[in-house]
């Protein structure tokens, strides 16, 4: 919807539309050149939130990108530690203490 | 293979304790091919099924785990270069593009840092262990500046994201310090071959 109002006197009125308590609720702002200064800030406002989302999408992305970097080393070498353990005979006791398996290694072992 | 690849892969072979003690090469970023990048990421998630196998009580798993492990004995150094990478490029993000003596500095601190970490005479193991304990001190550290440095500035989304990424980076910390202190208090009496050659662990 066009934030310019057509009045029946044949001006133009430039409105703006807001959330209040999650309905939408016009609010009427002027004409002439207020209307057009009003207009002209709102669109200033808009290109700046719009750059600043795409600063923090780029921004964000970025950080995802060194944080995976970490993320992945620590789950690899969390993988690499459980597997020299297990090879070595250790096994992991209700998933958090490892112990030395008891007993000789099962045929299947060897 | 020309001259210097040879090189290179000699060196990656060289046992770790008969590098210079604290003066550990660059990350190798040349060697990290695509293709041994793929390599690395299957072998770990064979690793990563058979662990889960084993956990679950399948004893079949565990042969095949020794197999693998025999089979990429320089597995420990590789990651420690993946380490390495993960590293600069946090260094680059909080530090200024041109500011090389911050970067110095702080490379050098975590030569240090990581040295401390893993203490002396340390498995392959263990190094790596510390590698992770430093990459991931990294991460917190980088959240946490990045947090308290746009406090003031930051929508209710994007502070929640940092909190959120920051405790992440905490939990990811603290696993990799406790993995490491259970490393160590598993003591000596096994032997664990995930580097060059079989080695006993520390204690």
């Amino acid at each position: 919807m066009s934030p310019w109002e057509r009045r029946e006197r044949g001006g133009l009125y430039y409105t703006r539309s807001k959330k209040v308590n999650g309905k939408v609720v016009r609010e009427y702002v002027g004409g002439g050149i207020l209307g057009e200064l009003a207009a002209r800030m709102d669109a200033e406002e808009r290109l700046r939130r719009k750059e600043e989302a795409v600063a923090w999408r780029e921004e964000r992305e970025h950080l995802e990108e060194l944080a995976d970097l970490v993320d992945e080393l620590c789950e690899d070498v969390e993988t690499i530690t459980h597997a020299a353990l297990l090879a070595a005979g250790f096994r992991r006791h209700k998933r958090a203490e490892w112990r030395r398996r008891r007993g000789p290694r099962t045929g299947a072992e060897e | 293979m020309d001259r210097e690849q040879v090189q290179k892969s000699k060196l990656a072979l060289q046992p770790y304790e008969d590098r210079p003690v604290g003066c550990p090469p660059d990350p190798d970023l040349s060697a990290m091919t695509k293709e041994e990048l793929d390599t690395r990421r299957e072998t770990v998630e064979r690793l990563r099924g058979l662990v889960k196998k084993a956990e679950k009580g399948d004893k079949k798993a565990v042969p095949e785990i020794r197999e693998i492990l025999q089979q990429n004995p320089d597995l420990a150094w590789r990651f420690t270069n993946v380490g390495r990478v993960a590293e600069w490029s946090l260094i680059e993000k909080v530090t200024k593009e041109k500011d090389l003596a911050s970067k110095d500095m702080m490379s050098f601190q975590l030569e240090s840092m990581r040295e401390e970490v893993a203490g002396s005479s340390p498995s392959p193991l263990e190094r790596l262990l510390a590698e992770r304990v430093v990459a991931s001190w990294l991460q917190v550290q980088l959240f946490e500046g990045l947090y308290v440095q746009n406090m003031g500035n930051l929508s209710i989304r994007q502070a929640d994201y940092y909190q959120k990424r920051l405790d992440r980076a905490h939990k990811r910390h603290l696993s990799a310090i406790k993995t490491l202190a259970q490393i160590r208090k598993l003591g000596p009496a096994v032997q664990i071959n995930i580097a060059e050659k079989q080695i006993n662990t520390a204690g």
